[in-house]
């Protein structure tokens, strides 16, 4: 009987097909248990409005004029009617420039972290699976990348590499994939060991599909967290790099730079300081709070 | 012989322990009343989730507030009204006048302090000892439960299951208490070791004059430690009596149920009968009797009447109310002897 | 445990040969020849060549590296390029004003933040819990540097209590110290609130108060002292985070420091400097962690008992 029933076994047996099944169920209890969450929901809620406005910023705002040209007659007007956050040194509208700058932020966050994530999942997974002295050797050299404070590392990346927008998402990225590495590996190395690992490895399943069919989807609600949170970070570390003038070039709107100009005027203009580093935080405190509420749906066991 | 005078290590009437959570009110422990007279050993019986721990822990105050909520109406041990201590009353009385031998000596110690230190400070707080004097006799006290002196300074994860449970109860014992609860004391250890700490606790019990209850599901410890026994079943008091009572003129359902689920050595072709079906939802409190659907006695009026705890000898008491409808009512168990 | 903490020492050479390999590629990238930016437009090729030869800059990646690795063994770390001044000398000048500037934000972190997780803890879902929750994930989402001119803002420009910058005895050391401090008191927060929620429902402190310990000591020593256990590794992993976040700081404060040394370097292209200071950075860091890997076995009798085995 046993020997028949292996020749015949597809990779989608029953165990398999109800693990499948298994894992929609636990999405949709992850939601519900979110949706519980009124943090989440508020960051949620947060996210989407920078998103939609970061999307419509051109619809909203022309880049040319409201964004970019100088007006030196409108220069350091405190916030009014006309100009809800006042106007820069230059005339030009800070609201203007804060929506528009949502693209920048957004974009660097995101770009940056799928670049980690691209590598430090890729390294992180392999190092998992295979072991022995591929893993040490990776996980030797994760050591010694995290080592270098990151922001110190970004700095000098984006110094070699010359500043651009996407130096900038390589610097964040590059400084930030050790984090994936280690996430990647333990939830690895956590589902390395289950029966339908084993199994598909029992049928001749090649390593690379395992690890893609089987094993990544299983680590992925980690992973997200992980990089839900790491967004964040990414956002609080480009506006930090932007603000020491390694960032997006001017005239750009980038939120970090906005803050490094609006320094020399704090004393008398300090709208050119408070919000653009508002935009930074309630972004940031949006996604923390998904992170979290995430993080609390998936293993509701850890919820404090 | 009869318990029924004033000299009660402890008396406790009408305690109810819930616990309210998120998905709804677990009822631990409904209206149970509950003595028992100086030196004597109790052993408090029933299944998992019966509310034995919770019983135990609210006698010393420390059911976990949230989520849970006790009333009580009395709660007297050692003569002092448990209730109405002050915090730093209660902690003269816990360790002191009354301790508690935890279930689980896995997670009963602190694994960041040594074991020496984790005996000696109740030493510490309640005889005042130095810090010297403290360790010194928790040593002895180490010797006392058979551990090595030696192997004082070392810490929980350096000992076996059973010497950790050796370590709690020289904990328990430190500063000879008036009373014991020992919850399931033997339940994570190996057989062997079971009869090895059993034995410790009773020779250490009369030596010291102790009173003890004793939480099991085990009644064949039950027989070979106590002098009375209670049988609990969702938060209550279904029977009680002295050893006796309970073994030879068994009355509640659910206590014959008990003893039907264990092996008879006697009989080795008589089939196990285990008690059918499974415990009530303890988020729901049934209007009649909580045991009538797992009972093959029940009748229709079961359902509805909530059975009172009754004397029916000196020393007995049971909450069944067959015996209410027709006098000569007799369990099975009681027809064969 | 010596054996430990030699093997540890021991394991702290390749990193720290892989850091200095890895600064150097990464200032590799950066395109140009450095050597322009000493000798000037008007230098002929010979002597571009011994100006090379003199900075160290000739040959390839590989041999360049063994040299710098080699005079870094003799406390060589090159002379920079702007300054002209020594590299190890500039930044042993400078360290002290960020080691003090990092102490006192890790002290202020950890004043503020244990007694926070404690009571957020101890008090599970109450208004003070909330409070103390919600703080720590502002302090989260704010960078550090606009915390920073915030702080300016307030306290010198508006109220005029503290100077906005420099280094002008303990006043000036406040505002700067605040700002690094703050990213690490929100974690430390959340990490010592979490921690501490785990052991409080451990039967373990149930047999404390089943002793008569009193409630105080049940969470101050019982639990505390178990709940340190993850928050000396995050402690201990922040502390690069704070030594890097310090680089802001210090730019926005004007405070002289090793940050703002490789800011200034950065911006002025001064290669030599910029590797100087990021490998002596990230030894400290490393030599730190070996610290707080060494305290928590202590902390941790089951940790100690695995290596002294």
């Amino acid at each position: 009987m046993t020997a028949e029933k292996i020749e015949t076994t597809q990779p989608e047996s029953t165990e398999l097909a109800s693990k499948k099944y298994h894992k929609r169920s636990a999405f949709v209890a992850i939601w519900n248990r979110l949706k519980k969450n009124k943090g989440a929901i508020l960051g949620l809620f947060i996210l989407i409005i920078v998103t939609l406005l970061a999307i419509f910023a051109p619809v909203i705002y022309s880049y040319e004029t409201d964004v970019i040209e100088q007006n030196v007659t409108n220069r350091l007007k405190p916030p009014s009617a006309e100009h809800w956050c006042g106007t820069d040194d230059l005339g030009r509208d800070i609201l203007a420039r804060i929506v528009f700058g949502a693209r920048y932020s957004l974009a660097i966050g995101v770009v940056s972290v799928i670049i980690s994530l691209i590598f430090g999942v890729t390294f992180g997974a392999a190092a998992g699976y295979v072991g022995g002295a591929f893993e040490d050797v990776i996980m030797r050299i994760t050591d010694i990348f995290s080592s270098i404070p990151s922001i110190l590392m970004a700095i000098a990346i984006v110094s070699a590499l010359g500043k651009s927008t996407f130096n900038l998402m390589v610097a964040v990225g590059v400084s930030s994939t050790p984090t994936f590495v280690r996430v990647a590996r333990a939830a690895v190395l956590s589902v390395r060991g289950e029966e339908y690992v084993e199994s598909a490895r029992a049928i001749g399943m090649r390593d690379w599909k395992i690890i893609l069919v089987h094993i990544l989807p299983n680590c992925v609600s980690q992973i997200i967290v992980q990089a839900t949170l790491r967004v964040a970070q990414a956002i609080i570390a480009s506006a930090g790099l932007s603000f020491l003038g390694l960032g997006v070039p001017a005239p750009a709107p980038e939120w970090g730079s906005m803050l490094s100009a609006g320094r020399a005027y704090i004393r008398n203009s300090s709208y050119l300081t408070i919000f653009p580093g508002l935009a930074i935080m309630i972004t940031v405190l949006s996604l923390n709070l998904i992170g979290d509420g995430l993080r609390d749906a998936i293993d509701p066991k850890l919820k404090r | 012989m009869t318990i029924k005078n004033d000299d009660y290590i402890f008396d406790i009437e009408g305690l109810n322990v819930r616990y309210e959570t998120e998905d709804g009110t677990v009822y631990a422990v409904n209206g149970l009343d509950l003595k028992l007279g100086y030196k004597k050993t109790l052993g408090l019986v029933g299944e998992t989730g019966a509310g034995k721990t919770t019983t135990a822990l609210a006698m010393l105050r420390l059911v976990p507030s949230p989520p849970g909520v006790v009333d009580c109406k009395k709660l007297e041990i050692c003569g002092q009204d448990i209730r109405a201590l002050s915090a730093q009353k209660l902690e003269e009385v816990r360790g002191k006048d009354i301790s508690m031998i935890f279930q689980d000596p896995m997670t009963a110690l602190n694994p960041v302090f040594r074991v020496v230190d984790q005996i000696a400070e109740s030493l510490e707080i309640h005889e005042h000892l130095s810090r010297s004097d403290a360790q010194e006799k928790a040593k002895e006290l180490l010797e006392m439960v058979g551990i090595s002196r030696s192997r004082a300074n070392e810490f929980a994860h350096q000992f076996s299951g059973g010497m950790k449970q050796r370590v709690v109860i020289a904990i328990a014992l430190a500063c000879n208490p008036k009373l014991i609860i020992a919850d399931e004391p033997t339940t994570a250890l190996d057989v062997t070791i079971q009869a090895q700490v059993l034995d410790l606790m009773k020779d250490l019990k009369e030596k010291h004059d102790t009173s003890m209850i004793m939480i099991t599901h085990d009644l064949g410890i039950v027989a070979e430690v106590c002098d009375e026994v209670a049988v609990m079943y969702t938060g209550r008091v279904v029977e009680q009596g002295t050893l006796e009572d309970i073994f030879e003129r068994t009355m509640h359902p659910y206590t014959e149920g008990l003893f039907n689920s264990l092996p008879n050595i006697a009989d080795r072709q008589a089939m196990l009968k285990p008690i059918r079906g499974l415990m009530p939802d303890p988020t729901e409190q049934p209007k009649g009797c909580p045991f009538a659907s797992r009972c093959d006695y029940a009748s229709p009026e079961c359902e509805s009447e909530h059975p009172v705890l009754r004397y029916v000898s000196d020393t007995h008491k049971v909450a069944c109310s067959a015996y209410d409808r027709q006098p000569d009512f007799l369990l099975e168990r009681r027809k064969t002897r | 445990m010596h054996r430990y903490i030699f093997k540890r020492l021991l394991m702290l050479i390749p990193v720290l040969l892989g850091v200095v390999f890895i600064i150097f590629f990464i200032m590799d990238l950066a395109p140009g020849d450095p050597v322009y930016m000493v000798a000037g437009d008007q230098a002929t090729e010979e002597e571009l060549d011994a100006l090379r030869e003199q900075l160290g800059l000739s040959g390839n990646i590989f041999t360049r590296y063994f040299r710098y690795v080699n005079n870094m063994l003799h406390g060589d770390f090159g002379t920079s390029f702007v300054t002209k001044r020594d590299v190890f000398k500039t930044y042993m000048e400078r360290l002290p004003n960020t080691i003090r500037l990092a102490s006192l934000a890790m002290i202020i972190a950890i004043v503020v933040s244990i007694p926070l997780g404690i009571i957020a803890a101890v008090h599970q879902n109450s208004l003070k819990d909330t409070a103390s929750m919600v703080l720590s994930l502002l302090g989260l989402s704010m960078p550090n540097f606009w915390l920073g001119l915030l702080l300016i803002l307030v306290f010198s420009l508006r109220l005029g209590w503290l100077p906005s910058g420099g280094y002008t005895g303990f006043r000036s050391i406040i505002l700067p110290a605040l700002t690094v401090a703050s990213g690490l008191a929100a974690l430390l927060t959340r990490t010592t609130r979490s921690s501490m929620l785990d052991v409080i429902r451990q039967d373990y402190l149930r047999t404390a108060r089943s002793k008569g310990v009193t409630e105080r000591k049940v969470i101050n020593k019982h639990a505390l002292c178990n709940a340190l256990i993850p928050i000396i590794t995050v402690f201990g992993i922040q502390f690069s985070n704070v030594l890097g976040g310090s680089a802001l700081a210090e730019t926005v404060f004007s405070w002289p420091g090793v940050g703002r040394l490789v800011v200034d370097a950065i911006n002025q292209r001064d290669i030599p400097t910029v590797t100087g200071a990021l490998v002596m950075t990230t030894m400290l860091v490393s030599i730190v962690n070996l610290v707080v890997d060494i305290v928590y076995a202590y902390v941790d009798p089951r940790i100690k008992a695995q290596y002294t085995k």
